[in-house]
């Protein structure tokens, strides 16, 4: 019975412990703790016992005989010379061709890129199309829309009376 | 280079050689991981020619993605990595038929025990055949994630970090899937103890 209680009533709280414990997983000062808490604790006792017991047994690995390894080994290695195989078929078919291969491609790609801008010169925008290009003459200086505008200002205070309720016509001397 | 040199070299050397294209040294990696990679499948499977069949078909893979290994990770937590993605695929594909296999092989009293001949067994090895069937099938009723970190610690021997970076996870997540795993087979094999 006490054996039976044993194996039911190791600490909940120290189960996990116990399994890194049992494989040496836990830190040093873990491992401390849970020696201590052996000492006084026969269900956790209990607990690492069993695994002792049990784990190495399924861990066990079934013999199989040399033959078989070297089976499995020759067995792999075809199996390999097989992909490689098909790995490089479609290499085998450039071979030889390899000598030329590079100044052809590079050529065609001059060739490819020399025609593309000759046909397509002025025909791409990628950002859409530009706009209506403006003749220079119109396109008004921002410095003269600036005088014009200060000139509309003069006309506009000119014709403001003169201090002496006279209206002030242009090209009068204000100061007379 | 001679065929000593060539054993001696590190894995990232030949992994680097199979880039550039010398695939003929890539079966140094085949000798070196095949046996552990036939155990993990065989630990999936129960079965040899499929072990054998998944087994081979990861490193099949491994020769055809060798280019994509950027070497964040070494050699063998990649490779690890591919061969229980193959079985776990398998054991998605063969679902419910693996449980079944298992419980009739039970049913029947172990008629025929993969690798292990039954007829001159001691009570002392029946029972441990007993308890080793029972296990199998506590492991291939578990979730895949928590029987898979449990493998791989426990039969494979590798370490929750290494564990934790096959299985792109953390090592907090190991740890409970190896805790939840273990603690589920000590429940199943309370009798065996």
């Amino acid at each position: 019975m006490e054996r039976t209680d044993a194996l039911k009533n190791a600490c909940k709280d120290f189960e996990e412990d116990l399994v890194l414990f049992y494989y040496g997983d836990d830190s040093a000062a873990d491992h401390r703790r849970v020696e201590e808490h052996l000492k006084t604790c026969a269900p956790c006792r209990g607990f690492v016992e069993d695994l002792r017991k049990l784990l190495p047994q399924m861990a066990k690995p079934s013999e199989l005989p040399q033959s078989f390894w070297d089976n499995y080994y020759h067995e792999m290695v075809a199996k390999l010379a097989v992909q490689q195989e098909r790995n490089s078929w479609w290499k085998n078919l450039f071979v030889p061709m390899r000598r030329w291969m590079l100044p052809a491609f590079g050529t065609a790609g001059v060739a490819t890129l020399a025609i593309g801008l000759v046909i397509g010169k002025g025909n791409w925008h990628p950002f859409g199309e530009p706009r209506e290009k403006i003749p220079q003459e119109i396109l008004a200086d921002t410095n003269q829309l600036e005088f014009f505008r200060s000139m509309d200002m003069i006309e506009t205070l000119s014709s403001l009376e003169s201090p002496d309720g006279t209206k002030v016509q242009p090209g009068d001397d204000y100061h007379s | 280079m001679n065929q000593l040199a060539q054993q001696d070299l590190r894995d990232e050397e030949i992994v680097a050689l199979c880039q550039q294209g010398q695939g003929e040294v890539f079966e140094i990696l085949v000798r070196r991981y095949m046996e552990k990679a036939f155990r993990i499948a065989f630990d999936f499977t129960h079965n040899t020619e499929e072990a054998k069949d998944l087994s081979q078909d990861a490193f099949l893979r491994a020769f055809t993605r060798i280019k994509q290994f950027d070497g964040r990770s070494s050699f063998y937590t990649w490779f690890y990595r591919l061969v229980v993605n193959i079985c776990l695929d398998y054991t998605r594909r063969k679902g419910r038929v693996i449980w079944e296999r298992l419980e009739k092989e039970g049913e029947a009293g172990s008629e025929v025990v993969e690798l292990v001949d039954t007829s001159a067994l001691l009570d002392e090895e029946v029972i441990a055949g007993e308890a080793k069937r029972r296990a199998d099938l506590t492991l291939e009723a578990m979730p895949n994630k928590q029987r898979t970190a449990f493998l791989l610690r426990n039969h494979q021997g590798l370490s929750i970090p290494d564990v934790a970076r096959v299985m792109k996870t953390t090592e907090g997540t190991v740890r409970v899937y190896l805790h939840r795993a273990v603690a589920a087979l000590r429940q199943s094999l309370l009798e065996f103890v």
